[in-house]
């Protein structure tokens, strides 16, 4: 049943943000490129955040409170990490249920049956 | 493997090159980068090749920059970013341009400071009498007599009548009548003390007037004679520690009132400040049922909902009921009002709304100098101008500064600004200066307060405590600023960027009309008021020089002369035996205000009283053998008084109006003139009092120069009251004053000694004419000044502006004086279409000004020029610095850099 192909960009276009909630508040605090890559090997290479959607998602989180960051100093050169705020770990929450049931509603929209 | 410092380093400047700016993004995408070139590094490809790739994922530059551009966006859908961005360049190009920025912050907080006094001295006099209560319910009667050859409009009313109007008409709810009698001489013990707000007022005083009362009965105060009722201030200046109820105060050395009620004092914006309330109860006039004689000035409060002009249609009802009978005593039995008022007199009486006194009353007899509605209106226009002018500036100057701005317009456009955005970052640059604008300008404002006080006799005082004021302020700071903004923002955000860009700014010839005009308006409104303000110095000076008909220099008057008792005779003798001593007189009528006054109807002997052709209303002084000569007045027919004919104690000089009013038939020398004796009216001719004319003085002014000279007679007096009026030799002045004083110490011990100077009781006269020039000569000082400010910085932007065309032309030749011409040409013909359109309207506004005055001084057409002149002068000079400085510049620097 599953693909093998990448999912089209189009249908990822709303999920981002959750996806980026769900995967910091899992793994407490990543780098941009971390959360790429985690992305890629959670989805079996199946979802490929680009940087052009992921660093401007990431910054208006920021701008929005959600997101809070610290640099470190690796390798001759800063790295950014960010992580969730208290809002951010309980918008991260809500976000999550409700995909959950927004794909509950498109199961009963598009009349699917769960494998 | 890992990337080493010259990896890193390429990799970042390849990003600089590439455009990612953006401090945050520029790291955390280098360090992606990184990261991703070392993933691909690892299956062992070189850098250069691993990170092409890398790069080519992005999509290139365009990838990169659409990355930034995307964060810009996610960044700044949050307001508080934005407006934070806003204000941080805009505090940025305040500080680039500091000169234009101060001369803009300047300029405004000038304005606004100015405005700001002017506003609050307006809400000041609107402010007048609304203390009381019942202040719309409050009126008081207005005369408007028209007789025998004389017209007076005063406050003055009938004694009667504040007593028979609560009777009469149910919708007078209480009425109080006032009489002044002038000031007196106050004691407790043995000191005496002058007191001016002294004034007789009926018992229903307090019901009328709601002053709050700090001790005493409010209602039982004022209903016994000899009791008074008096301010705290007094009370506490007189009983300073003791309660002051129930004690006693010697008046005029003879007469003890008891205190019966201390009210509060009266807050500065009333129209009078009495001290003491002297119970009418115990004055005789004020019991008099005479409604022919009008002395009282009078009060009522109405009922509510009561309408005033129902009762002033009755009020003239009882006036003729009450009056009608005297009249026919005098006139004769066929007297009728209907005849009375046919032949051209008048008699009424109207309802003047107490909120109207402050503003729209200038009556005889007002208690205090009131303001005019006029000048609320004209000080409002001048503070709205002031302001306009302002914001003019702030206009002009930042349409200017387009040019420079022009480039900085085109980036933002390219970088993807909005027009919107544009507009809202020259707003906020606008409403920030004239925020800042504001807070200087109140700093400015109280400073300037103690100033403006002394000059407009007023006691104002920054509201600081108020929150309404902060509000208001903070209101006025944001529209002045939007106003003051919008038209730049707009201008300047709608400049294209290719154009821009490109270089060929086309600011157009809009722009110049546009600044053209509102350069021109400020000069018209700075000219009119130039030649405002010397029309009004030139009318006051007119009225301080002009013949008056004596001479009021040199004069210094003693007042209180009754406080000599029997050493009056004495006193002038010794004061006379000085050699700076010319002249002395003893008299209480001088020709200046708040001096003694009396009319009362004359005619011709033999001529019929009956005939209201034949009276002649006149003011009848008495005076001594010294008068005329003291005061230097000149008798240009027959002779002055003299000691060597007694007969003079029944003889009479006359004005020359006088002379003309009574129309008499042949040689007016000799002849005889008659009145009432007594205060009944008698006409049969053994009961009058006759007085021979034997001499005709000079007509002398003896009221403000905004009234023609009225009828005036000279008596002789046995024992004249008032002052006694010495003229001296110029010079030493301080020891003419010791002399007096150190005689009447000799001579009255306990007694104050108080003197004046005519030239300087004159003059007060006309204090409100000298009060309204100097404030308008500081506004209009205000006004060139913000104005010019604004020249000055167009000049300097100009000359920047031209500094190739300057350096081109001394290089082909052009000599400085050329240059300077050049550069002030353009602004000296708009100041000329400025006075052009100004000076229309100043005359326009002059004439109306001077209507009020029967003597006017002669406004010519040199006015004009002058003032025409002054303004230029000014703009050359504000100009003239910037224009020689761009003249003197040495080509080579402005030419070194093409």
């Amino acid at each position: 049943m599953y693909s093998e192909v990448p999912h089209s960009p189009e249908l990822l276009k709303g999920t981002l943000q959750t996806i980026v909630l769900k995967v910091l508040k899992d793994n407490k605090k990543m780098y941009g490129y971390e959360i790429t890559q985690k992305v890629k090997t959670l989805s079996e290479d199946r979802i490929v955040i680009t940087e052009g959607a992921l660093y401007p998602t990431l910054h208006k989180l920021e701008a929005e409170g959600l997101l809070k960051t610290e640099t470190v100093k690796v390798e001759n050169r800063v790295r950014k990490y960010y992580s969730l705020t208290q809002t951010g770990n309980d918008e991260a929450s809500s976000r999550l249920q409700e995909f959950v049931d927004f794909i509950r509603t498109m199961g009963q929209v598009l009349n699917i049956e769960w494998a | 493997m890992e990337l080493n410092r010259q990896h890193i380093e390429y990799i970042l400047l390849d990003l600089q090159y590439r455009g990612l700016i953006h401090d945050g993004l520029q790291d955390e995408i280098l360090d992606h980068l990184c990261t991703a070139t070392e993933h691909r590094m690892k299956s062992g490809k070189r850098f250069i090749d691993a990170y092409s790739e890398v790069i080519r994922d992005f999509g290139q530059s365009a990838g990169l920059l659409n990355i930034q551009t995307e964060t810009f966006f996610a960044e700044n859908e949050k307001t508080k970013h934005m407006i934070k961005n806003y204000i941080t360049i805009a505090l940025r190009n305040v500080r680039k341009h500091a000169f234009y920025s101060f001369v803009n912050i300047l300029g405004l907080s000038v304005g606004v400071a100015v405005c700001l006094i002017i506003a609050l001295f307006i809400v000041n006099e609107l402010s007048y009498d609304r203390h009381f209560e019942n202040a719309h319910r409050i009126h008081r009667i207005e005369s408007d007599i028209l007789f025998g050859g004389n017209h007076y409009q005063m406050t003055y009313a009938p004694a009667p009548m504040a007593q028979a109007l609560p009777l009469e008409f149910p919708e007078v709810e209480a009425a109080v009548h006032f009489r002044e009698r002038g000031s007196y001489l106050v004691k407790r013990e043995i000191e005496n003390i002058r007191e001016e707000n002294v004034i007789w007022a009926g018992k229903d005083f307090f019901k009328v007037f709601d002053i709050p009362i700090v001790e005493g009965n409010a209602e039982q105060s004022l209903n016994m004679p000899n009791t008074m009722a008096v301010s705290k201030k007094v009370a506490k200046k007189y009983f300073p520690g003791e309660s002051a109820l129930g004690q006693s105060l010697i008046l005029d050395n003879q007469w003890e009132f008891k205190i019966t009620a201390v009210y509060e004092d009266l807050p500065v914006n009333s129209h009078f400040h009495f001290d003491f309330l002297l119970a009418a109860e115990g004055l005789e006039e004020a019991k008099s049922s005479f409604w022919l004689s009008n002395n009282f000035q009078t009060y009522l409060l109405l009922q509510e909902g009561a309408d005033p002009t129902d009762l002033e249609a009755k009020l003239q009802a009882l006036i003729e009921r009450n009056i009608a009978p005297s009249l026919q005593q005098i006139m004769g039995s066929d007297f009728t009002f209907e005849n009375f008022l046919a032949s051209g007199n008048k008699l009424e009486y109207k309802l003047q709304p107490l909120l109207d006194i402050h503003l729209k009353s200038d009556l005889l007899g007002e208690f205090e100098a009131n303001f005019n509605m006029t000048y609320i209106y004209m000080f409002g226009a001048i503070a709205l101008f002031i302001l306009i002018i302002a914001c003019i500036n702030f206009m002009n100057l930042s349409t200017a500064r387009s040019a420079n701005r022009a480039r900085e317009v085109g980036i933002r456009k390219v970088m993807g600004s909005y027009r919107s955005h544009l507009v809202r970052q020259f707003l906020t640059e606008s409403v920030l200066m004239t925020v800042f604008a504001f807070f200087i300008a109140v700093v400015l404002a109280w400073m300037l307060m103690p100033v403006f006080n002394n000059l407009s006799d007023r006691q104002l005082t920054i509201p600081f405590s108020n929150p309404v004021f902060y509000g208001l302020l903070l209101t006025a700071a944001l529209v002045t600023g939007i106003l003051a903004g919008t038209y730049p923002s707009f201008f300047l955000s709608a400049f294209k960027p290719v154009a821009v860009l490109k270089g060929n700014v086309s600011l157009g010839l809009k722009s110049g009309m546009i600044r053209a005009a509102l350069v021109v308006f400020q000069f018209a409104i700075s000219i009119v008021l130039i030649i405002a303000t010397i029309a009004v110095f030139r009318q006051l000076n007119f009225i301080q020089s002009k013949n008056i008909g004596f001479n009021k220099e040199q004069v210094i008057m003693v007042d209180d002369t009754h406080g000599l008792g029997d050493q009056r005779e004495a006193f002038k003798n010794e004061v006379l035996k000085n050699e700076n001593i010319v002249n002395g007189t003893y008299s209480g009528y001088l020709p200046v205000s708040g001096t003694a006054r009396s009319d009362n109807p004359w005619w011709v002997e033999g001529k019929d009283p009956r005939d209201q052709e034949n009276m002649v209303s006149i003011q009848n002084w008495r005076v001594d053998h010294d008068y005329i000569k003291t005061l230097g007045m000149k008798v240009i027919e027959g002779r002055d008084f003299s000691r060597s004919f007694p007969s003079d104690s029944s003889a009479v000089i006359l004005n020359e109006t006088a002379l003309r009013n009574f129309q008499f038939e042949g040689e007016p020398l000799g002849q005889r003139i008659a009145t009432f004796g007594g205060d009944d009216v008698d006409i049969t001719p053994d009961n009058q009092i006759y007085l021979t004319v034997i001499g005709v003085v000079e007509n002398f002014h003896f009221a403000s120069l905004k009234e023609n000279i009225g009828s005036a007679m000279l008596q002789l007096s046995p024992q004249p009251q008032g002052y006694a009026s010495f003229r001296f030799q110029a010079g030493d002045t301080k020891a003419v004053i010791s002399l007096l004083e150190r005689t009447w110490k000799d001579m009255a011990p306990n007694q104050p000694f108080s003197y004046t100077f005519l030239d300087d009781r004159f003059d007060k006269m006309y204090t409100a004419e000298v009060r309204l020039g100097r404030i308008f000569a500081i506004f209009t000082g205000f006004a060139i000044f913000i104005a010019c400010l604004g020249l000055f910085a167009l000049t300097a932007y100009t000359a920047e502006q031209r500094s190739r065309e300057i350096g081109i032309r001394k290089v082909l030749g052009a000599n400085t004086a050329s240059i300077v011409v050049l550069l002030s040409k353009e602004f000296t013909r708009l100041v000329l279409i400025a006075f052009l359109l100004a000076a229309p309207l100043a005359w326009w506004m002059i004439n109306e000004w001077l209507k009020d005055y029967q003597y006017r001084a002669e406004i010519s057409w040199t006015l004009f020029v002058m003032s025409g002149l002054v303004a230029i002068l000014i703009a050359w000079l504000t100009m003239g610095f910037q224009s020689v400085r761009a003249a003197l510049e040495n080509p080579v620097n402005s030419l070194r850099s093409e």
